[in-house]
This record gives structure tokens, C-alpha cells and sequence, in this order.
């Protein structure tokens, strides 16, 4: 092979060479673009899994005012609480498919400083903490008065 | 050999491995997004359904039709494009195309126990037989969006290529419809309704051949899991979601259980009301058949809860006269 050649051959090596350089290059900065994306969609999505979680807690029937079964909306039953909060505690795995990793608790304010804890499961791998407060009417069937407080929400994620 | 030959045929040979190592990397590149999108796809149709079933979660009497990526998502006991623990969900074995259709109803026994979600393609023809009110009710109550016809009697049914076929009957179980005879067989169900809208029981048939092979029966209790014996194509799938509704039910009526103990329990300690307490007294034991019913899903316990249900409304029409504090 004459040297021309040589010098030809080594200048088409150099242009790949660049030319796969650069694509490499390319393919990084798309990839961090992506990266970055895929985390905001995350960080969205576990947003959105927190607010479904505190919706699925507002319509469960398990806690819900209802009247001759008309439902009342952003109402709990306190009498339904005290049921629930045993019931939610000894079937813990029945009620993870809708509430995942969590903890879900009902404070009231008012007219006295009551708390119910529903739910609670925890893993340790878990760091991520999303906290949604509801404020909520508290209906007392006995006295037939309505209270107030606040329904909160904590979602774990990691 | 001489030189410059040599040179030419070298040439050649480079621009041979160059050329392949851009087509490889390019290939693969094309490949890793192809799967890439693929499972983009997948995780766009994942979060819908999951939307959906919380959405159906939280509301009522509703019909959505909601777009999709054309996609092919199979159904099952506790899995729809993922698996749950406890679903409720009726639909078809296979829903296909690119939008959904959607409809919540309350499952009430006489209280709101859970919300049924109802899910099917536009794809999927539901053929509707029958002269009296439960079947009219029916057809009102399906989505108008829904591919489906109304007969009084046996029609002459046409072919008109959908993938899925579900004839739903009121009365006695007709033929196979000549047009439908060369669909596979698992595409083309029916469902043989025997009650009214408080409880009956529901016949399962898929088409072998010409003719109608009996898949088994159930029991519905109420409009709204007959409607869902209409969406779910198998016994097995109708079964799963009603076994999944009643274990919610029996949640439910134990919560109402201990409500109505604890009123009881005040009612007695200030016995005013001589009313209230007989009321809860009674209510308690319709709950607790109720619960015990609830414990398993089947025709039995399916009488035994419309029963109670009926002496359970009736109390709670008592504490209302009464003025008493309702049971729920």
C-alpha cells in the first residue's frame, strides 16, 4: 500500500472516529434529558398516588356519613371510626392494596382535641414522605352535632 | 495479485466493516427506542387503568370514554394490564383498540358496600333479548356509546366483524346465530338472565360450532352485578369480582355492626327510646347474617343477604319514624 492510501485510510478512521464521538455525545445529552424527565414524571406520579390514596380514604365507605344511605360528602362518622380503626388495623394486608405504604389518621379539633389512627405500614427501605391534610366534618350519630377536624394522609415512597 | 489491485480490494473490505458497524449501531439505537416506546406504551396504559379504578373509587354512577394508546390489554381475576389483590372489575377477557369505556355503579346491600367498575372496548357488539322490564332496564342502563342492540324477539343477526360478541337473554336461550358461527368460539358468549332486578340467576353459555356450550351459573344480587355479568365474558371473571365485592361487603357490614352496638348500647343506657333499642336490637341480627352471608359468594348466601337486606331497610325506616339515629 503506497503511503497516499495510508494517509486516506487513517483521515477516514479520524472522520468515523469524530463522527462516533459525537454521536456517543449526543446520545449522553439525550439520555440526562430523559433521565431528568423520567424523574419529574416520578416525583408527579407518587404526587398523584398520594392524592388517589387520600381520595380512596375520603369515599370509603368504612368511614363515611351517610344518611337512609344518601353519602355526604367530606363527612366522617366518628361511630364508624371507632369500628374501623380495629378492623383496618387487623386486616392490615386486606386494606394495603389501597392504601400501599402509608398513614392514614383522622385528628379532630373540635369541640375537643380527639385521634383516631386507621392505618399504618411502614417498610424501611422507604424515605419519600408525601403529607395531604383534609380538613373534614366529624359527625357524631349520638349527639347528632358535627365536629371538625383534619384527615391526614401519609404516603412513603422511596 | 498486484499492488494496486491489492489497494482497490482492501478499499472495498473497509468500507464493508465501516458501513456495517453504522448500520449495527444504528440498528440497535432504533431497537432500544422501539422497546423503549413499547414500554412507554405499556406504563401510559397502566396509569390510565389504575386512574381509572381509583377514580371509580371515589364516584358514582358515571360513564367515561377515555383514550388509550391502541393497545391490547388482557383481563383477568385481580389483573387488568397489572395485577391487584382484590379488583372489582367487570369486562371482557380482551379489550382492544384505542379508547375505553367506562361506567361505576354502587354496589348497595341495602348500604353502599363498594362501587362495581364496569370496563369494555367500543369494539365488543352487545345483542340484548327480551320483552320484559328488567331487560329494557337493562339496555337503559348500559352507555349509549356502547356498540349494543335491542330485540323483543329473536333477530336476524348480521355479522358486522367485531371481535367479541356477548348476547344477553331474558327469555328462552335461542340458537346460534348463522352469521356468527365462523367466529372463534370464545368470542361469541352469552348470558341467560332468570329473575327480576333484586336477585336471580345468571347462565353462563360460550358458542361451540353451531351450538351453545354451558359454561355454569351464578346468582346476582341487585341491577348493578347483573349488569355485571353483561361486561364480564366467563363465569370465572364475574365470580372473581363478585367474591372480591362481597369480602368488601362483609368489611363494611362489620363496621355497621359495631356502629349499631355502640347506639344500642347508648340507646339502652339512657332508655328513652324503648323504639330505638328493639330497632338496633333487630338491626343487629340482619347484620350479623349479613356478615356471615358476606363471607362467601354464592346463591345461598346471595338469598340469605337479600332477605336480611329487605328486614334491614325495614328497621331502618323504624328508627327514621321514630326519630331514632339511623342505622345507615
Amino acid at each position: 500500500m503506497n503511503r497516499k492510501s495510508q494517509i486516506q485510510i487513517g483521515e477516514t478512521i479520524a472522520v468515523l472516529f469524530v463522527f462516533f464521538i459525537l454521536i456517543v455525545v449526543g446520545l449522553i445529552f439525550y439520555a440526562r434529558v430523559i433521565k431528568g424527565n423520567i424523574e419529574i414524571e416520578g416525583e408527579e406520579s407518587s404526587q398523584l398516588r398520594s392524592v388517589g390514596i387520600a381520595q380512596r380514604v375520603m369515599f370509603l365507605p368504612e368511614v363515611q356519613c351517610s344518611e337512609d344511605n344518601n353519602i355526604i360528602d367530606n363527612c366522617i362518622d366518628t361511630l364508624k371510626l371507632e369500628s374501623a380503626q380495629s378492623l383496618m388495623r387487623e386486616n392490615e394486608v386486606y386494606y394495603y392494596d389501597l392504601f400501599e405504604f402509608g398513614n392514614i389518621s383522622v385528628a379532630q379539633i373540635y369541640p375537643n382535641e380527639v385521634k383516631w389512627s386507621l392505618y399504618l405500614r411502614k417498610a424501611d427501605n422507604l424515605r419519600n414522605k408525601i403529607v395531604t391534610n383534609v380538613p373534614v366534618s366529624l359527625y357524631n350519630p349520638v349527639t347528632r352535632r358535627h365536629g371538625f377536624g383534619v384527615l391526614t394522609i401519609e404516603t412513603f415512597s422511596k | 495479485m498486484d499492488k494496486k489491485a491489492f489497494e482497490i480490494q482492501f478499499n472495498w473490505i473497509f468500507v464493508l466493516v465501516a458501513g456495517a458497524a453504522i448500520l449495527l449501531f444504528f440498528t440497535a439505537v432504533v431497537l432500544k427506542q422501539k422497546s423503549l416506546s413499547e414500554l412507554s406504551t405499556k406504563a401510559v396504559v397502566i396509569k390510565t387503568i389504575d386512574a381509572i379504578i381509583t377514580g371509580a373509587g371515589v364516584s358514582t354512577d358515571t360513564i367515561n370514554i377515555v383514550d388509550i394508546p391502541n393497545s391490547n390489554i388482557e383481563v383477568g381475576c385481580n389483573r387488568a394490564a397489572k395485577q391487584y389483590q382484590n379488583l372489582i372489575l367487570f369486562a371482557p377477557g380482551l379489550i382492544k383498540g384505542d379508547k375505553l369505556i367506562t361506567q361505576t355503579m354502587a354496589f348497595s346491600a341495602p348500604y353502599r358496600a363498594t362501587n362495581l367498575l364496569f370496563m369494555t372496548s367500543p369494539q365488543v357488539r352487545y345483542i340484548i333479548i327480551g320483552s320484559n322490564s328488567l331487560a329494557r332496564e337493562i339496555n337503559k342502563s348500559l352507555p349509549s356509546d356502547l356498540k349494543k342492540e335491542f330485540y323483543e324477539s329473536m333477530p336476524e343477526i348480521r355479522n358486522s366483524n367485531n371481535y367479541k360478541v356477548r348476547l344477553i337473554i331474558f327469555e328462552n336461550m335461542i340458537d346460534v346465530p348463522r352469521a356468527l358461527e365462523k367466529m372463534p368460539d370464545h368470542d361469541v358468549t352469552a348470558v341467560k338472565v332468570n329473575g327480576n332486578n333484586e336477585k336471580g340467576t345468571i347462565e353462563f353459555w360460550e358458542k361451540s360450532g353451531n351450538s351453545w356450550l354451558s359454561k355454569g351459573s351464578s346468582a346476582y344480587i341487585g341491577k348493578q352485578p347483573l349488569i355485571g355479568a353483561v361486561y364480564a365474558d366467563t363465569l370465572e371473571a364475574y365470580e372473581c369480582s363478585m367474591r372480591n365485592a362481597f369480602s368488601r361487603l362483609n368489611f363494611v357490614t362489620k363496621i355497621y355492626a359495631g356502629r349499631t352496638r355502640e347506639l344500642l348500647r347508648r340507646a339502652s343506657i339512657s332508655g328513652n327510646q324503648p323504639q330505638c333499642s328493639q330497632s338496633y336490637s333487630s338491626a343487629l341480627a340482619h347484620l350479623s347474617s349479613i356478615s356471615a352471608a358476606s363471607s362467601n359468594f354464592g346463591i345461598d348466601s346471595i338469598n340469605t343477604i337479600a332477605a336480611a337486606s329487605k328486614l334491614l331497610a325495614d328497621q331502618n325506616k323504624n328508627a327514621q319514624i321514630h326519630s331514632c339515629t339511623l342505622i345507615y
